[in-house]
Parts: structure tokens; C-alpha cells; sequence
């Protein structure tokens, strides 16, 4: 028992701060507002109804007589168009690496999401009354979402919340938006999952280290309120 | 009283009612740090091979699809066991319902039979030798751990290690959800940590409660700290300093 003592004293000096960290951004967690969190505050889905006229569509095997490595076309709306989406390199989930190409559904020839059909895209996104302040092409890693893995296209509006808005440079899918509320909350969560590279993982060397040593410090801890249990000393 | 003895007296009677989270809070994050979540989530247990499309395997085309089938919506044509097929989904009378066509003779595919969703799982899986246990449709009450939006789907369970399952859609052949033993295991850890008994989300008024609670334990906890780690050590050390002088 003098052992169990000893540890806890110990192994508290050295979580004592990462508990707090975690207690807080804990609490942080379960206060927020989990809209805001999102960063989804002037998210509206894209329109997506384009009448599509059948006996204009360009051949599908007109198409894969042109086009390389071709593992799935769809037909998709952007920006109230036909377009045919075509995979190169197919992934588990879009996030990961994807290569895509556009087509006119009409006339097959290829779109390339230039920066001009970015800012309408991430428009189409946004229901605030501000205009869009700027867009870049952004590779990844891209702090907003540090998980995707395709080149962006991030569109900045000048609204109070700092929007931003990034859509997949290959194939036009919104892969979301972020601002200031939801900067605010991933701060916290870097902090909960240690995720001081903010690579958006909690499987890190340092957080397996604290959780382990952690784990001792509480199941001691445990012990020791079971000794004095057993003891008696919770009286009054 | 003293800080320290108050510290002392809230600290020990404050764990006894929260201790157990502090428990479960510790294992339970332990578990889903360690694991690694791509693992997890049963990544690993899939191939994802380029299964490029052929010009000559489509001999429907989409404007064929359209007179078939007017309402069709989110047309996507793919590569499913080596033939080209469509999947689309359409507004029929009252329900939204999925397709499955052949893009070669434009022959309705779905629902798709118990065999087809074999094979179709079996190509799906990393080790295509693998023999299955067990299949079975699921049309309603989907199990806590499929969403029912999914249904109806084919659960096609694996004879492997961690008892993989592979949920395959009876309406477009698609792969919607997989499942093993420790993810099965890290939803429960994640209920646990965030104390959903009650409420099911991160924001019930349980977890506030007790990590509000828990939070002041640690504080009176800190506080010892102060008391037994670093006050003492100075006592002592001048307690020392005192006795070499003399």
C-alpha cells in the first residue's frame, strides 16, 4: 500500500497538468455549441436540381474510348450543369488521395476547376451576405482539415466569422467549411488528443505515453480510496 | 483548517464518488489512443484494386437508362466484378429506392442475391482465400451497430480473426459499413468515455456533472501536490541547510 501511495504521489506530479488540460477541454467539449463547433454557421447544400436532358448526354463509351484508367463516371450538377466526374485513382473515402476529372455531359469536352469556378462553387455553399475575399489553390496538409488528402481550393469570404470555404481542385466535392467558431473548437480538441502536429489524429506517441502512465496513476488512486474504505475513514 | 488539510479532506471524499470515472475515463482513453483508428475502422481489411472501366462493357447507354427509368438520379456507372454496371437511385411512387443495372444489356441487378453479395465481399476483402461463416439479410432493426438508412443490407461475417463483417447494400452491391471485434469495442469505449448511459451524445448533462465535479477533485489534488511535493522538499531542504550550518 506504502508502494500504491508512493506512485500516486509521484505519477501525479507528472500527469497533474495534462489531467487538467483534459478535465477542461473536456468540460470545453460537453458546454460547446455543437452547430457552431462545425464551422457550418452559413453552410446551405447546392442546388442540385439540373433538369437533365437525356438525348443531348455525350456517350459514355465515347468518353472511355478518350479517357485512361477509368474506374467510375458519374453524373454530377455543378453550378445547375451536367458534368460527367471521372475517377483515375480510387480511394476508401474521398478524403484520401482521389484523382478526378470534369467533363461536359453535353459536349465531353474536360472542365478544369479554375479559380473563377472555385469562388462560384464555394458560393453556391454559402448563404452569408459577404463576398468572397480571396482564393488559393492549397496542397495538403491544410491546417482547416488537417485530414484530406487532395489539393483544395480554399475561397475566403469577408464575413465576421472568418468563412472559408474549400472544395476538391479535382472534382469540385466541398470538403467543408471552416471558421472562426470551429478554429476555436479544434483548438481544444488538439489539446484533448495532444495533437501537437495537428496532423488530426489522436494515435501519437505522446498521448499513449500520458494515457498509460495516467491509467496507473488512477487505478492507484482507486486503490487508495478502497484502503480507506476498508479502513473506515470515510466517516462523518 | 488549513489548504492542505482542506485539499486533503475534499480531494478524498470527492474521489470516492468520482474515482470510478476517473477509472473508466482512463481506460477507456487509453484504448482508443493506442489502437490506431485507421485499423479501427477496418481500413486495413479492405483492397481498393483500380478497376478500370472498358469502353466495349458499356453497350446501354445513359440516354436508354433515362427512357427506362425517367427519374433516375446521381447516375454513376462503375466496375462490379468485372462488369460494367449502373447504380442510381429514383423516386418511384412513394419510396426513394436504389438500383443496380447492367450497363450491357441494361438487365435490373437489384435486389442483389445472397451470392452476388458473397462474391461481391469476397473481392472487397484483403485475403480473397477467406472463408465466410455466416450471411444474412437484414431488411429492419438494424443492429446498434449499422445505421438504418443503409437497410436493407447483406451482412456478410468472415471466419477470421476479430470476427470481421462486411454490410453489403442489397440495393446497389456497395460496401456501406464493415465492422470488427475492436471497433465493435471502441463504440463501447467511446459510450463509456463520454458517459452517454443516458443521453447519447458528448453534451449530456451526466458528464457535465461529474467532470465539473471531477475537475474540482483535481484541483484540490494540484493543490496537494503543492503541499507534499514541492512545500516539503523545501522544509526539508532547509531543515538540511539548517543542520549543516550548525
Amino acid at each position: 500500500m506504502k508502494l500504491v501511495k508512493l506512485m500516486h504521489k509521484w505519477l501525479s506530479v507528472l500527469v497533474a497538468l495534462q489531467l487538467l488540460i483534459w478535465l477542461g477541454s473536456g468540460l470545453f467539449f460537453n458546454l460547446m455549441d455543437h452547430n457552431k463547433a462545425r464551422g457550418n454557421e452559413y453552410r446551405i447544400k447546392a442546388e442540385q436540381v439540373t433538369q437533365v436532358e437525356p438525348s443531348r448526354l455525350f456517350e459514355l463509351n465515347s468518353l472511355l474510348a478518350q479517357q485512361q484508367r477509368v474506374n467510375s463516371i458519374k453524373l454530377v450538377s455543378l453550378l445547375s450543369k451536367p458534368y460527367y466526374l471521372l475517377n483515375h485513382e480510387q480511394a476508401l473515402y474521398p478524403h484520401f488521395y482521389n484523382e478526378h476529372s470534369l467533363f461536359n455531359a453535353y459536349t465531353g469536352e474536360q472542365q478544369v476547376i479554375d479559380k473563377a469556378m472555385a469562388k462560384a462553387l464555394a458560393s453556391s455553399t454559402y448563404k452569408g451576405k459577404a463576398a468572397v475575399k480571396s482564393a488559393t489553390k492549397a496542397s495538403p496538409p491544410i491546417a482547416d482539415f488537417p485530414k484530406e488528402q487532395n489539393t483544395v481550393w480554399q475561397v475566403n469570404f469577408a464575413d465576421e466569422l472568418n468563412t472559408s470555404v474549400y472544395i476538391d481542385a479535382s472534382s469540385g466535392r466541398v470538403v467543408g467549411h471552416s471558421n472562426t467558431h470551429k478554429r476555436f473548437a479544434d483548438f481544444f480538441f488538439m489539446l484533448h488528443f495532444m495533437d501537437y502536429g495537428t496532423v488530426g489524429s489522436f494515435n501519437n506517441w505522446q498521448i499513449i505515453f500520458f494515457a498509460l502512465l495516467t491509467l496507473v496513476f488512477c487505478l492507484t488512486g482507486a486503490f487508495w480510496v478502497i484502503e480507506l474504505l476498508g479502513r473506515g475513514r470515510y466517516k462523518r | 483548517m488549513s489548504w492542505h488539510r482542506i485539499s486533503r479532506k475534499y480531494h478524498k471524499w470527492l474521489m470516492l464518488f468520482v474515482g470510478l470515472q476517473f477509472v473508466i475515463w482512463s481506460i477507456s482513453g487509453a484504448y482508443m489512443v493506442i489502437f490506431d483508428i485507421d485499423y479501427i475502422h477496418g481500413d486495413s481489411l479492405v483492397v481498393e484494386q483500380q478497376k478500370s472501366l472498358q469502353k466495349e462493357q458499356v453497350q446501354y447507354s445513359i440516354a436508354e437508362l433515362y427512357r427506362d427509368y425517367p427519374y433516375a438520379e446521381n447516375i454513376e456507372l462503375v466496375n462490379l466484378l468485372g462488369q460494367a454496371v449502373y447504380r442510381f437511385s429514383s423516386d418511384n411512387e412513394q419510396s426513394k429506392t436504389k438500383y443496380l443495372l447492367s450497363a450491357d444489356d441494361g438487365k435490373l441487378l437489384s435486389p442483389i442475391t445472397e451470392r452476388y453479395a458473397v462474391q461481391i465481399a469476397k473481392s472487397l476483402y484483403e485475403n480473397p482465400k477467406v472463408d465466410i461463416s455466416r450471411v444474412s439479410l437484414i431488411s429492419d432493426e438494424p443492429p446498434f451497430e449499422l445505421s438504418a438508412r443503409h437497410l436493407p443490407v447483406w451482412r456478410v461475417d468472415f471466419d477470421y480473426f476479430a470476427s470481421p463483417s462486411f454490410y453489403i447494400s442489397v440495393q446497389t452491391g456497395q460496401l456501406v459499413t464493415k465492422r470488427h471485434t475492436y471497433w465493435r469495442l471502441f463504440d463501447w469505449m467511446f459510450s463509456f468515455h463520454v458517459m452517454d448511459y443516458v443521453e447519447e451524445d458528448a453534451s449530456n448533462k451526466l458528464l457535465l456533472v461529474v467532470s465539473s465535479l471531477a475537475l474540482i477533485a483535481s484541483l484540490f489534488g494540484t493543490a496537494l501536490i503543492y503541499f507534499r511535493v514541492f512545500k516539503s522538499n523545501n522544509t526539508r531542504s532547509r531543515k538540511q541547510k539548517v543542520r549543516k550550518s550548525v
